[in-house]
């Protein structure tokens, strides 16, 4: 059976089913091709949402003393614009790119963890709905998309709005990680043979990239939001100045975060143009591999520049040279990536699709928004421009000339391939112009606003000052931009009625994608495709004869699909009903809590010894949900990095007692640190007892760990019940704060491992856990030795060190 | 992109450059492109290598992309393009180049940046302390002993160290026609060093977002000849005028209301929340330089200060409008 007749079946069973039961499919989906669509859907909702936000904004400020939209909606639509572009709209929409596309281009059949991926959209879809709802009970969130603090903290936002923005900022952090975690896993180890990490595309490996700096810059923000939280919920000090606390903190976690993030918006759009512009010029990525590594280099810098946000912030000339340094030489690699895509359409046969108009619309407006950048990368010139309508300026032509057009090129290239139906090329360069000339309007003259000193954020101005005239353009223009919106939704509508023409390689493409039918089978390959080189697919049609490769062995069990799972969607409500709570009443966090438990549980357990689970070894040689571990375990080390680094930070700034030397228990905390090594021992001994099948042993072993795991949390409740006896509670100061937030989530991690242990050993007692099912317990174990090392270096850094 | 377009596209370049650079004045009152300190100077001279350096390569990249796309265009029964990989020494090239652009940049921008955050304080400086409060501005004289607020005089050609101290919320102090910006961070002690060229009035605005009225905390800073200066510190540090008629009247009514709770008058009440009222006639605007100091607006902020400044600290105190006019006339009288 081919897959365009399988694809023809499946689509003519499905418009049979009853509106339910497709509406269900799609609820319990895991595949990646749907699970992309969703997010694509979404994204493009909130998308709407952020524009029209912005278009409320343009209105107010259209003309000087304006009065259509008081102060305080103000305040409330620029914070809802910034993290909804960034959080709902940019990044999701990327992702839907991500989830379709990598595994078609890397030959594989799906993601490593299918369900896991369907648990990060529908996660998403609950933290962008949570921050939504927050105009709907009419306190949304008005602190700006970087929510510096004092002013959100509680003293200066006493009301829910910032509660409802870091809970859900908290929501999609998490569905971002578990994302990253998947998708390391699956362009690492589901790769088709042959091809080797350089024979990727470069999509795929800008994905990568991206994926990294998720992974690690997420867990800063994470930590700067749960402090924040704790302050907010708690009474903690951790951004209270009167208590030692220190404003900066806050504005270090966020950038450290914050920079990466741009990268992650932009990287994707990057990776796209670097696939549209080989494809319409009719030859390969000029200087690919450096193309690569430049993207590499650009995620790598990226963590070493966040304090050019803050070089207004008095950080001294020392600090503000190094950050303007290290911010210059990012310039390099990205000039490099501009001259090799002028290199790769150079000598090319341009075909000027609306796909490469976008693409090369690109170039042009993200140059400006490069050199742009390295203006305010010199801290003198960036005093006078930090803050001000040139900022405005120049993140746009950074995040909607490089990102939106990107996203563009990669609509106009791939919708044929997703939807087997072409869009309008016509009406599609209309909309290209469109777009270009109205963006142009709207924000070029941002930068001269900017030049005569207009600040970012202000809800008004007066005549008087000369800012009118431009402030106008600059609304008309951003009207354009809707206009043009409004345009690519006609011209989608009219193709998804329109019949399904679209062959499986419509533009001569050069990766595998191309080689699939259009949309793709459910199984995306009937064999998985042979791999000559980069861009194999172009080779295979028109590279010199050559002797066609054997096809890969066979899937020794077959084709696999993913099944449908409801958990999912069950886990993602009860986080929601958690964060509903938080803002509420405590019975509706519990009850979320429990369904979010019970959920992870039936998803843990729901394909436990199914055949095709066993066996998850891939081009790594390693088994996915091993690297998977070790790859979410990356994303830890920052997170107590994070947080151990704040302890020392504020170590001895407390205003008021009890102090550590006070109070520490040393010869105790010895006797429990002794026990979590010894831990760390029997999970060896448990996980050598699995492998060989021996029953007993393995139980003694599991049980023994968990039960020194409980030791170690009852040491912990006795030293925390002490410290409260001694006047030391998370409100006692800034020592009692960090002390407490540290060691506590330290404690919660050694819970989850003992429930995880526990599971395991019931899973044994019911005889369900034998020797085929030791990498189960080889991850548990990766976990657990984990969270005794992080141990060791709390003890010695907190309890040791004097 | 096709022949036609790229023709549109120039045609409207050659239209809007004319009619952009034609609206586009840059001697405004909060210009960054007009230096009145040797810091904003200072910037300035950074400035243009950065932006000369950024048109050359933006021309760079136009031209080429634009050559490019007319050149290699496809054109029916153009033949295969030739499969080039790349070519090293062009890369290795264009890694270098801009390397040596950044070069040309980096070398003055760590230049300015160490010369304009100069450790100590330079001699014979002006210090004053700048606390910036949600949402207006307190300046300090310790050395004079004068206390003001929104309207900072400063001697012409005299340095002076702002010592930015924040009680509240994160601010940020800005007079662009004096130089950048630099956040007031409560807990912290920012610095900022120049030394104003020449007399005249400078308007600036707080530049980091502090929440409702951010947008209402304006300020200015009037740059004086030496002597002027000296007159006004006089005046500042001399008993307001003893008041007459209404305004008499209009000092009992501020003695018996939540005024005395906030605001310092010399003598007469010693908050500290709001702004030093002792000299409030003698400063041009109110509300931080929302509107002028008028009797009119003086009365139409002391009925209802929320409906003029969102978010304002300062609550309606439910005064007849007879009783806003002579507390007006009272303030106003404290020249």
């Amino acid at each position: 059976m081919t897959a365009t007749h399988q694809a023809a079946l499946r689509a003519a069973a499905e418009a049979q089913a009853p509106v339910l039961a497709r509406l269900g499919s799609w609820i319990t989906t895991a595949d990646h091709k749907r699970v992309g669509i969703l997010y694509g859907a979404s994204a493009f909702v909130f998308f709407l949402i952020g524009g029209l936000e912005a278009l409320l904004i343009r209105w107010q400020l259209a003309r000087p003393d304006s009065a259509a939209i008081s102060a305080e909606m103000y305040n409330a639509l620029f914070t809802m614009h910034g993290t909804t572009m960034i959080f709902l709209a940019v990044m999701p929409l990327n992702a839907a790119f991500f989830n379709y596309l990598v595994p078609l281009m890397i030959g594989a059949r799906d993601v490593a963890f299918p369900r896991l991926n369907a648990l990060s959209f529908w996660i998403f879809l609950a933290g962008g709905l949570f921050l939504n709802a927050s105009f709907l009970v009419g306190t949304p969130p008005d602190g700006g998309w970087f929510g510096y603090v004092s002013l959100t903290s509680r003293p200066f936002s006493p009301g829910p709005a910032i509660d409802f923005w870091l809970l859900s900022l908290q929501i999609l952090g998490a569905s971002s990680l578990m994302a990253s975690v998947n998708f390391i896993v699956t362009i690492l180890n589901l790769r088709a043979p042959g091809m080797s990490l350089m024979r990727m595309p470069v999509f795929v490996w800008m994905t990568l990239v991206v994926q990294f700096l998720i992974l690690l810059a997420f867990p800063p923000i994470t930590v700067g939001l749960i402090f924040l939280m704790f302050d907010r919920f708690f009474g903690t000090h951790f951004y209270d100045v009167a208590a030692g606390g220190d404003l900066h903190l806050w504005q270090h976690l966020f950038w450290i975060f914050g920079h990466p993030e741009v990268y992650i918006l932009i990287l994707p759009a990057f990776g796209i143009v670097s696939e549209v512009l080989p494809t319409f010029a009719g030859k390969p990525l000029f200087g690919a591999p450096v193309v690569i590594y430049s993207g590499v280099l650009i995620g790598f810098f990226g963590f070493g520049v966040w304090s050019h946000h803050m070089f207004a912030a008095g950080m001294g000339p020392v600090a503000d040279a190094f950050f303007s340094v290290a911010t210059m030489l990012i310039a390099i690699p990205t000039g490099v990536k501009i001259f090799n895509w002028l290199a790769t359409l150079w000598g090319g046969r341009i075909r000027t699709t609306t796909a490469l108009h976008f693409a090369v619309g690109l170039i042009g407006l993200f140059t400006i928004g490069g050199l742009s950048g390295i203006m305010h990368a010199s801290p003198p010139v960036d005093l006078q421009q930090t803050d001000t309508y040139f900022v405005v300026a120049h993140l746009h032509y950074v995040l909607i000339g490089g990102s939106l057009f990107g996203l563009f090129a990669g609509a106009y290239y791939w919708w044929p391939k997703i939807t087997g139906r072409f869009l309008d090329e016509r009406l599609g360069k209309l909309q290209f112009w469109l777009l270009f000339v109205a963006f142009n309007t709207t924000f070029f003259p941002q930068h001269y606003l900017g030049a005569v000193g207009m600040p970012r954020r202000i809800y008004t101005y007066p005549a008087s000052i000369g800012w009118d005239l431009w402030n106008l353009v600059s609304t008309v223009g951003a009207f354009g931009i809707g206009l043009s919106i409004l345009l690519f939704m006609v011209i989608a509508g009219r193709s998804l009625r329109a019949p399904a023409t679209a062959p499986a390689d419509p533009w001569d493409g050069r990766t595998l994608e191309w080689r699939t039918s259009s949309p793709p089978p459910p199984h995306d390959f009937d064999t998985i495709p042979p791999v000559y080189g980069r861009d194999t697919f172009w080779r295979e049609k028109h590279g010199p004869r050559r002797a066609p490769l054997a096809p890969p062995a066979a899937d020794a069990h077959g084709v696999h699909l993913p099944a449908p799972s409801r958990w999912p969607v069950v886990l993602a409500a009860g986080l929601l009903l958690a964060s509903i709570g938080a803002l509420t009443h405590v019975g509706l966090v519990v009850l979320g809590g429990l369904l979010t438990v019970y959920a992870a549980f039936r998803f843990a357990l729901e394909h436990h010894r199914n055949p095709a689970h066993e066996h998850q070894v891939g081009a790594l040689g390693l088994d996915h949900r091993k690297v998977g571990m070790w790859t979410f375990i990356g994303s830890e080390c920052l997170f107590f990095g994070t947080l151990i680094a704040t302890y020392l930070a504020y170590k001895g700034r407390s205003v008021v007692g009890p102090h550590p030397h006070e109070i520490l228990n040393i010869p105790l905390t010895t006797l429990s640190t002794f026990d979590l090594l010894m831990s760390s021992l029997l999970m060896v001994l448990a996980l050598a007892a699995v492998q060989r099948n021996d029953r007993f042993q393995a139980r003694l072993w599991l049980a023994g760990t968990a039960l020194f795991g409980l030791i170690f949390l009852g040491f912990q409740a006795y030293e925390f019940t002490e410290f409260v006896h001694h006047g030391l509670t998370l409100q006692q100061n800034l020592f009692g704060s960090t002390f407490f937030v540290l060691t506590g989530f330290h404690g919660a991690h050694v819970t989850l491992g003992v429930a995880w242990l526990l599971a395991l050993l019931v899973l044994d007692l019911r005889g369900r856990l034998g020797e085929r099912d030791a990498i189960k317990v080889e991850v548990a174990g990766l976990y657990w030795h984990f969270v005794d090392i992080v141990w060791i270096v709390i003890f010695t850094l907190v309890y040791l060190v004097p | 992109m096709n022949d036609g377009a790229s023709a549109t596209l120039r045609r409207l370049l050659l239209l809007i450059l004319p009619a952009a650079l034609g609206g586009c004045a840059f001697d405004l009152p909060h210009s960054t492109a007009v230096g009145r300190s040797d810091f904003a100077r200072a910037i300035l001279d950074v400035y243009g290598i950065i932006v000369w350096a950024s048109l050359g390569i933006f021309l760079v990249v136009a031209v080429v992309l634009t050559w490019v796309l007319v050149r290699y265009r496809a054109r029916p029964g153009a033949p295969a393009p030739a499969q080039t990989r790349g070519h090293t020494l062009l890369e290795v090239a264009w890694t270098i180049a801009p390397a040596l652009v950044l070069l040309v940049i980096a070398v003055p921008t760590i230049q300015v940046t160490f010369r304009t955050q100069p450790a100590a304080a330079p001699p014979g400086a002006l210090e004053v302390v700048v606390r910036a409060w949600q949402w207006w501005w307190e300046f300090r004289y310790p050395a004079l002993g004068v206390v003001t607020a929104n309207e900072l005089h400063l001697p012409a050609g005299r340095p002076v160290v702002l010592r930015l101290e924040g009680p509240d919320v994160i601010h940020s102090f800005w007079i662009p026609q004096l130089g950048g910006k630099r956040d007031v961070v409560p807990g912290r002690v920012n610095r900022i060093t120049l030394t104003p060229d020449a007399p005249g009035e400078y308007p600036g605005q707080c530049a980091e977002f502090c929440g409702a009225s951010h947008a209402n905390m304006r300020m200015k800073v009037v740059v004086q000849a030496p002597e002027d200066f000296e007159r006004w510190v006089a005046a500042q540090r001399a008993a307001p005028p003893e008041p007459e008629g209404p305004a008499a009247e209009g000092r009992a009514l501020y003695s018996r209301l939540a005024c005395v709770g906030c605001h310092t008058v010399t003598g007469v009440s010693a908050g500290v929340l709001g702004p030093d009222l002792t000299h409030v006639g003698s400063r041009s605007t109110i509300g931080a330089g929302l509107l002028p100091n008028t009797p009119e607006s003086l009365t139409a902020w002391l009925l209802d200060p929320p409906a003029v400044k969102p978010g304002v600290k300062m609550p309606a105190l439910g005064l007849s409008e007879d009783e806003a006019r002579i507390l007006a006339a009272y303030l106003l009288s404290l020249k």
